[in-house]
């Protein structure tokens, strides 16, 4: 059977496929589906210091093989997300990585520093990319500098792998990605949701109260991998693909530009088990292009 | 909750735009309560994406209906389905109406509002005094009478807008008299938002229990997404796939 391992360079996971933040919930929602040890690993939903309602309804809106979210990172504090992983860390063992959000630099360390302490967790994904919060979609992924200055203040008080998730809304995503590996990000992961507008042509106004919303799903792949496929050429660190994964060939479509591991999400609520079948269809499609790993292909991409 | 894969055994078209679908599904049907809903994959390919939400009309295992009102894409795609044909259908999700044992409770279905409710009836005509107020715009949105007339119901009263059927009104027209006659110790409802506002102001003053299943646009179905919100009476948003989508009349914010 081909070796579907990936390394991290700071840790090596059995399979490159991780459920992605804000699609799988906090784990244990998707046990009756599948067993959560046969993923790579998996990230909880974006967590802040203090409990957070989400912005108003509505929330969703479908597109053409593609879903436009406004939901505004709603869940309960850093205190209740503690309790809920030393259950998921008893349930399982697969690495956990928490998916870090904070309304300004400070907390955004303080909320790292909370779950870099916990035994149950084993990275940390610091979201500076999130559309949804500040209106107009404004995050710190959109600017290099302020990167570079969040990044480094996080790796001062946490002792953990530090994924920084970066956003496809940025003018120069790779300068963005070169900042957070200057100070000090382990790994990248990319890309989180593309800013979209939709319209209510009865009302003529903006679906969302935000105005903008974030686009995810199968419409975003051939963006997405063009912006990991350019990331992974200019930087050192293992970069974490994600965008409209659905199948078995997307994982290796992915991994052959370039990227270490993959992210996937919205599948998740249109087939709760996706993860099973894209394993599956990993495995399988790995045997027909007979492909003995995955290291192999890493990067491999002919242009 | 399961995620399987529903063989229709039979579809039927009740006129204008609305269906039923008799659909194979084992494991769901078993665990199946009235007032459940699922989620369901209207088509194999990547668009639309999203499952569609619809209630649970009636579970007689291995069998559930689903009975829904063609809206756009989704309920289209639905519609064209054959005999045989497969869907994956993910639940049963969500809660239901309480059981009152005992109790006399009115029923009040808007239209397609009918779907939680007829289960209601079904499972709980014979051991309990049920009052059904049903209501729609004109007959041809009004439909499974000769089923509904089949349950041992106590009562039933039937209102269309254009009289085309029943009494003619909207069926909140009818709500005061029917209480007064009636006195119910519940009441349970389903149906188009404007009506479910109207009936909680209504409602207000009465000392009756009173419950309402609701709609929201859902992403996942099982609460994992945190699309599918509505504001409660605290200001707080409640999750209407695991939280509801039957909720107590009085912790939901109506609009004024
Ligand atoms: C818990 C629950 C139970 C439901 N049960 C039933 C049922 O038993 N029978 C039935 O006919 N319908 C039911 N619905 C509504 C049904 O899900 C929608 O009509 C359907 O999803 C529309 O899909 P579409 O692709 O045809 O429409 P789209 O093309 O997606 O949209 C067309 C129009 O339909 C309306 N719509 C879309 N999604 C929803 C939604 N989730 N809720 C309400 N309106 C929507 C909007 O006004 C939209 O403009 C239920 C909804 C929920 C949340
Ligand atoms: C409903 C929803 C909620 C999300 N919440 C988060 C979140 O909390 N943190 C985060 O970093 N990304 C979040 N994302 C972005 C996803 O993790 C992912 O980057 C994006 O959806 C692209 O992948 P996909 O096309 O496979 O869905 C969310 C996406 C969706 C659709
Ligand atoms: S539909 Fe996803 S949380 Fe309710």
């Amino acid at each position: 059977m081909a070796d579907l391992s990936v390394d991290l360079g700071f840790c090596r996971l059995k399979n490159p496929l991780i459920p992605a933040s804000g699609t799988f919930g906090y784990g244990e929602e998707f046990s009756p589906f599948m067993d959560l040890d046969i993923l790579g690993a998996l990230v909880l939903k974006g967590i802040y210091k203090d409990a957070r309602p989400g912005n108003p309804p509505p929330r969703l809106c479908e597109t053409p093989a593609g879903l436009l979210n406004s939901i505004g990172l709603a869940g309960p504090g850093a205190d209740e997300l503690q309790n809920v992983i030393r259950h998921l860390g008893a349930a399982t063992r697969t690495p956990i990585i928490v998916n870090v959000c904070g309304q300004d630099d400070g907390e955004f360390a303080e909320v790292a520093a909370i779950f870099a302490a916990m035994p149950e967790v084993a990275m940390l994904e610091l979201n500076i990319s999130c559309p949804n919060v500040k209106k107009g979609g404004v995050c710190p992924a959109q600017d290099d500098k302020h990167t570079f200055r969040l990044v480094k203040l996080v790796k001062a008080h946490i002792n953990k792998p530090l994924i920084v998730k970066l956003s496809p809304n940025a003018v120069d995503i790779v300068a963005v990605a070169r900042s957070a590996q200057e100070a000090g990000a382990d790994a990248l992961s990319l890309v989180n949701t593309f800013l979209g507008l939709a319209v209510d042509l009865e009302k003529r106004r903006p679906v969302f109260a935000n105005t903008l919303a974030g686009l995810s799903g199968p419409a975003i792949k051939p963006l997405a991998l063009k912006l990991v496929w350019e990331v992974c050429r200019q930087v050192r660190i293992p970069v974490i693909g994600m965008g409209g994964i659905t199948s078995g060939r997307d994982v290796l479509e992915y991994i052959l530009v370039g990227a270490a591991a993959v992210q996937f999400g919205t599948v998740n609520f249109c087939e709760p088990a996706a993860a099973v079948r894209i394993l599956a269809e990993l495995e399988k499609e790995m045997e027909r292009l007979q492909i003995n790993s995955l290291a192999e292909i890493k990067g491999k991409l002919q242009v | 909750m399961q995620d399987e894969s529903g063989r229709i055994e039979e579809t039927r078209c009740l006129g204008e735009n609305y269906y039923l679908l008799k659909i194979n599904t084992p494991l769901i049907a078993r665990e199946a309560k009235p007032g459940n809903f699922v989620m369901v994959r209207v088509s194999p390919s990547l668009d639309p994406l999203l499952r569609r939400p619809f209630g649970i009309l009636q579970s007689d295992p291995p069998h559930i209906w689903l009975y829904f009102q063609v809206k756009g894409r989704g309920t289209t795609l639905l519609k064209n389905h054959q005999c045989g044909d497969r869907l994956d259908i993910l639940g049963p999700l969500g809660n239901f109406f309480p059981e009152l044992p005992g109790k006399k409770i009115l029923l009040i279905a808007g239209g397609r509002g009918i779907v939680p409710l007829f289960g209601y009836a079904k499972t709980h005509a014979a051991q309990q005094p049920l009052v059904l107020l049903y209501g729609g715009r004109s007959a041809a949105d009004l439909h499974l009478l000769a089923e509904l007339g089949a349950m041992p119901l106590h009562k039933s009263h039937i209102f269309s807008e254009d009289g085309s059927c029943g009494e003619k009104g909207l069926l909140t027209s009818g709500l005061e008299k029917i209480i007064t006659e009636q006195r119910p110790d519940a009441t349970m409802a389903c149906g188009p938002e404007a009506m479910l506002a109207a009936l909680a102001k209504m409602l207000k003053a009465k000392k009756m229990e009173n419950y309402v299943s609701l709609e929201a646009m859902m992403g996942c179905g099982f609460g994992v997404c945190h699309s599918c919100v509505v504001t409660a009476a605290d200001g707080r948003y409640r999750k209407v796939c695991d939280e509801g989508p039957v909720f107590p009349l009085e912790e939901i914010r109506w609009p004024t």
